[in-house]
């Protein structure tokens, strides 16, 4: 919605005043969340500038020189910063191409459960994980990687197979990373598409019925088409995040012989920044990420915009 | 009127001195009180309750009060992560002192730009005790100095030799009929009985002859092959050599004992899991009677002889270090000698004379018993001139040094001299058999203490060393599973570490060595 | 779901397939906490030696005495409550109006503050000016900073957003044909016929301040106001093994494994109780009845 143009000035103030006067509950709705991002978010953003300062946290940030692009330089010129950054999109990409589907499967599937109690003691029981801290997580699936004891080896070793040290190949490495992530999340975020499914008007899936359409058939052409604007959503949102990956699990999954498949830009910056108070370079590496996060997020989201009605702004 | 003023003023006066004589000790006519900073894992604030800190406020007069900013950060000292101090220098009031773990880096990155106030001057004048340890050990000033040259903070001083150790099943020796091994031919023998004779007993090959509870105690045994692993005791670290810093990771001694890891880790003489196994290895391989032999800290390793009761015959004890294939025997780990732990001066703090005089109480005969042991009478006891814990503390359930801390007593956040007296009265007896063993043969050989960089030389550092030493530990991991060739790949891998910048960070590291150690 | 009915073979075979495939990840998805529950009822060498698979090893209690005799621990269980529950009512305060006017078609500059909206989640400003900034704001060290302080979250208003703008047009104009006016509207039309978004957002806010710690380690000075994630990490830091000296707990029954296990269960089952309850609101048919179409 935009001010009519033509009219002149005094039109559109006109029209302004009017729109206000039968409008002013909406602003008020939105005033109090607004004020909250300035306040809390917007208002320290000034930090953001350490990126390009030797900062000093005695000196504060203004008390701190100007660098320029130093940091970036020192980020950028190592090849192992490429290397760790080529890891993270390739995990971020197959965590996306895997990973984003299953909760939506998961949804799909639990809603044509019809069985009550089992279809609320599994949905409780998939989202546990998401609770368990990364340490009990990792040191799981340690042990049921291990080549001495672990279950997979076991399995493996019916078949004749060797064992195999998982954790120190690089092959496996992203595998294991991403499958350990879907175990763990796949539950939680399925809550999402659940919601979304259970918004779903009964009324068209009485009409389905009339039409004679199967329980499949009814999936594809009527619950998917309702929930695909919070997939989409979904969708843009999750690109936005292509450069987070788990920091704190690939740190208790990886060694040094896996740095090859495994290091990522945020465990690369941590093994960089051992000194106190490395802020100007943490925060050189945030805003990389940042930038290139929002460059994603409004390819994604022009594009969404034109060929569907959804986008996130 | 005046008389009797006259008078009161004289009669104070005398009494006054009178008490002063008593407490020699006494800094400050007036109680006065210091806010302090000190946070640790163990202790997150000071607490004013503490039995120590109330015997010190007594004896000196001087009372700290706890104004800890970040108390839930909890400085870990193993990931070295000082957001609490970060916190603090953040809000912008710094207290009268700061005190902990990992201070030194710290306070000599912020003491030349003014938060701190440097110590030197402030030791030569008013305090006795520290100035003539310091004269006796001019390598902690050199230690811990920051690059201009100055002292910023009192450090905590470990004392006791002695960390880590070679240990064996002696009784899996008995067994095969085999002696301790004295060289780098006889460990392999052994391990390799270990690994074929079946000494557990159980018919399966599954005995683990060595194993680590962290992977580079693996690496430590290049030593055997005349190469090292770290010059000091933290892992992958510098060393000095005649006076020159190198690293362990691009010598020769370290290609060959590298190489022969591989064949022994391929010939099952060294935990398969070894990468991954972690802090469980000591209780599943020796509780399991699958282990061998380790090279782990004498404390902590010994307590499981206890395991005897359900294994028949359990005997895991220290053995002396095998002679390395040239005949050099050396325990390359010892306990650090000065920890970048310890306290310092926040510029703000108005009585700087009063404050370094109280940092030289600790200094002082009570003063160290004080932050070893305790409160005397309450804590220990002067026996023949020795202090000596009572029955109380020795026999509780909480381990003693539990109990210190819990007194305020032996902080690693406080800069004092540790007194190994403290720990011997609790120690295993297996670990002080061990410990002698190694005291005999002199086997300790010297420390890298680190240096303290200009910002140039930090620049040059921080830009190349975190990638090489990734690139060496990956190639080292590579190495051992099997993946290349140590003998066919080192010269590539040298010239490598060249290209990455070895050589400028060598640079930059000595010049800053002998700008601080001459 | 009750009146429908299965069509054919094939729909059969689609069911118990779906019940099945289910049916195994639950069951491994199950196995965590199982473990952790066998390792909190187990003796501390045994937990330390990995020797905890299934079962426990060793039944002990132990570990729970320390925990529960531990006041601390009932102090940050009761501070947990006061975040989360206090911590969700704010923030829906402010989400549900806050989606609610970015949804409607008629809002000046949407896509201005949508943007506004969105920015937040990809940048912001670090640990040290966050912290300067609650400092400034007098925030430190309060109940009602924590929970003031992260009551806005762009991801969950985006979401709810989305929500309200599948509701079918046909409501509101029912509802406007009454002379309802915006807060009416919202309140009567919009907020019950998204039982199933505003139980979603309102569970993402009880989960990330139930599970929150970061924030409540900077911001809180003493401990009476911890919450129970720190007083885990804590308990931990507290226990972990010294380098030195590991073996000073050898002979205790807990081990900082099995006291991390009995805090981390005593923490989920909360979570445990109140997911059945919410469970109602994505279930089909919720939308059913009352509604005029």
């Amino acid at each position: 919605m935009s001010v009519p143009s033509g009219q002149g000035v005094t039109g559109r103030l006109q029209w302004l005043l009017r729109h206000f006067r039968r409008e002013w509950q909406l602003y008020v709705l939105l005033a109090p969340t607004i004020i909250w991002l300035l306040l809390f978010l917007y208002k320290p953003m000034y930090g953001l500038q350490v990126a390009f300062k030797d900062y000093s946290i005695f000196r504060g940030v203004a008390g701190s020189p100007w660098i320029g692009f130093e940091h970036f330089h020192t980020l950028f010129g190592s090849e192992q910063f490429l290397r760790a950054l080529k890891n993270t999109v390739i995990i971020s990409f197959y965590s996306l191409l895997i990973g984003f589907p299953v909760p939506i499967l998961l949804a799909l599937m639990f809603n044509e459960v019809l069985n009550q109690t089992f279809r609320r003691t599994t949905q409780t029981i998939v989202y546990l994980p998401h609770f368990i801290s990364s340490v009990i997580i990792a040191g799981i699936v340690i042990t049921a990687f291990s080549p001495s004891a672990g279950v997979i080896n076991t399995f493996l070793g019916w078949f004749g197979v060797d064992p195999i040290y998982f954790l120190t190949k690089p092959e496996w490495f992203r595998p294991i990373f991403v499958g350990t992530g879907i175990w763990q999340e796949a539950g939680f975020q399925s809550i999402v598409y659940l919601a979304a499914i259970a918004g779903v008007s009964p009324t068209l899936y009485e009409s389905a019925v009339v039409d004679g359409a199967s329980r499949w058939q009814m999936m594809w052409k009527v619950t998917i088409p309702c929930i695909l604007p919070t997939i989409i959503i979904m969708l843009i949102i999750r690109i936005g995040n292509n450069l987070e990956v788990s920091f704190e699990m690939i740190i208790l999954l990886y060694q040094p012989a896996t740095y090859e498949t495994g290091d990522v830009v945020n465990t690369f910056i941590y093994r960089q920044g051992i000194q106190a108070g490395q802020y100007d370079f943490a925060a050189a590496a945030g805003l990389f990420n940042a930038v290139i996060a929002f460059v994603l997020v409004v390819t994604a989201n022009s594009i969404s915009r034109r060929y569907s009605r959804t986008s996130l702004w | 009127m005046k008389l009797t003023s006259l008078a009161a003023v004289l009669t104070g006066t005398v009494l006054g001195s009178a008490a002063l004589a008593e407490g020699e000790l006494r800094i400050v006519d007036e109680p006065l009180e210091l806010t302090i900073q000190m946070n640790h894992a163990r202790y997150p604030v000071y607490d004013d309750d503490w039995p120590v800190e109330k015997a010190a406020s007594e004896m000196t007069g001087i009372r700290l009060k706890n104004d800890t900013v970040g108390a839930n950060m909890r400085t870990d000292e193993n990931s070295g992560k000082v957001e609490a101090l970060n916190l603090m220098l953040a809000s912008g009031d710094i207290p009268d002192i700061v005190g902990s773990s990992r201070l030194k880096d710290f306070v000599n990155q912020y003491g030349p730009e003014g938060a701190f106030l440097a110590l030197d001057e402030l030791i030569d004048e008013h305090a006795p005790h520290l100035k003539a340890f310091l004269a006796e050990r001019p390598e902690i000033a050199a230690a811990i100095s920051a690059a201009d040259g100055k002292m910023y903070c009192v450090p905590y001083l470990p004392d006791g030799k002695y960390g880590r150790g070679y240990f064996i099943r002696h009784d899996w020796l008995d067994k095969l009929g085999l002696e301790v091994p004295e060289s780098v031919e006889n460990v392999e023998a052994v391990l390799r009985a270990f690994k074929t004779k079946d000494p557990n007993g159980d018919g399966l090959a599954d005995e683990v002859p060595y194993f680590a509870r962290q992977w580079p105690e693996l690496i430590r045994l290049v030593t055997l092959w005349d190469g090292r692993s770290s010059g000091s005791d933290t892992y992958h670290d510098f060393l000095v050599e005649g006076g020159e810093i190198e690293h362990p990771y691009a010598g020769e001694g370290y290609r060959d004992g590298i190489a022969n890891l591989a064949r022994w880790y391929e010939d099952g003489l060294i935990d398969a899991e070894v990468f991954t196994r972690g802090s469980s290895a000591r209780e599943y391989l020796l509780s399991e009677d699958l282990g061998g032999m380790t090279h782990d800290w004498f404390a902590s390793t010994a307590g499981y002889n206890s395991l005897a009761d359900s294994i028949d015959g359990f005997s895991f004890k220290a053995f002396a270090p095998p002679a390395s294939v040239s005949g050099k025997r050396i325990e390359e780990h010892r306990r650090i000698p000065i920890k970048p732990d310890g306290w310092a001066i926040g510029h703000a703090n108005e009585h700087p004379v009063e404050t370094i005089r109280y940092f030289d109480f600790w200094f002082s005969e009570e003063g160290r018993r004080l932050a070893n042991f305790g409160v005397e009478g309450q804590h220990y006891e002067m026996v023949d001139g020795e202090p000596v814990f009572t029955a109380a503390v020795l026999e509780s359930d909480e381990p003693v040094n539990a109990q210190l801390w819990g007194i305020g007593s032996q902080l690693q956040a406080r800069g004092y001299f540790q007194d190994y007296r403290y720990e011997v009265q609790w120690s295993n007896e297996y670990a002080l058999e061990g410990i002698a063993l190694y005291e005999e043969g002199d086997y300790l050989i010297n420390q890298f203490l680190g240096v303290a960089f200009t910002a140039d030389e930090q620049k040059v550092y921080d830009r190349h060393w975190p990638s090489i030493r990734d690139y060496m530990l990956e190639r080292q991991q590579g190495w051992i599973l099997g993946n290349g060739d140590v003998m066919k790949d080192w010269d590539a891998y040298i010239a490598t570490l060249d290209e990455m910048g070895l050589e400028d960070v060598l640079e930059a590291m000595n010049s800053a060595y002998k700008r601080q150690y001459g | 779901m009750a009146n429908m009915n299965l069509y054919s073979r094939g729909d059969r075979i689609f069911v118990v397939t779906n019940m099945v495939l289910i049916g195994m990840f639950a069951i491994s998805t199950l196995y965590p906490f199982i473990y952790i529950t066998s390792l909190s009822f187990s003796a501390g060498f045994e937990a330390r030696a990995g020797n905890v698979i299934l079962t426990p090893v060793q039944v002990t209690l132990e570990a729970y005495k320390y925990v529960l005799s531990d006041s601390q621990f009932w102090i940050s269980y009761k501070n947990t409550f006061i975040y989360t529950i206090g911590g969700t009512l704010m923030s829906l305060a402010f989400i549900i109006p806050g989606a609610y006017a970015l949804s409607r078609p008629q809002l000046l500059g949407r896509r201005f503050w949508n943007l506004t909206v969105a920015f937040t989640m990809w940048f912001n400003a670090g640990l040290i000016p966050f912290f300067l900034n609650m400092r400034d704001l007098g925030l430190l060290d309060s109940y009602f900073g924590i929970i003031i302080g992260f009551a806005v979250n762009g991801f969950n208003i985006i979401l709810l957003r989305n929500f309200f703008e599948s509701v079918p047009q046909s409501f509101e104009e029912a509802a406007r044909m009454d002379g309802a006016n915006e807060f009416q509207v919202l309140w009567k039309v919009y907020i019950p016929l998204s039982k199933p978004a505003l139980a979603t957002i309102a569970l993402f806010c009880i989960v990330s301040r139930w599970n929150g710690f970061f924030w409540a380690m900077v911001l809180l000075q003493d401990n009476d106001k911890i919450p129970l994630q720190v007083f885990l990490r804590h308990t931990i830091a507290t226990l972990s093994d010294d380098q030195e000296f590991g073996a000073t707990l050898f002979d205790a029954t807990y081990s900082f494994e099995t006291v991390s296990a009995a805090i981390i269960v005593c923490s989920i089952i909360p979570v445990l109780i109140i997911y059945p309850f919410m469970q109602k609101y994505f279930e089909k048919g919720i939308l059913l009845g009352g509604v005029k179409e």
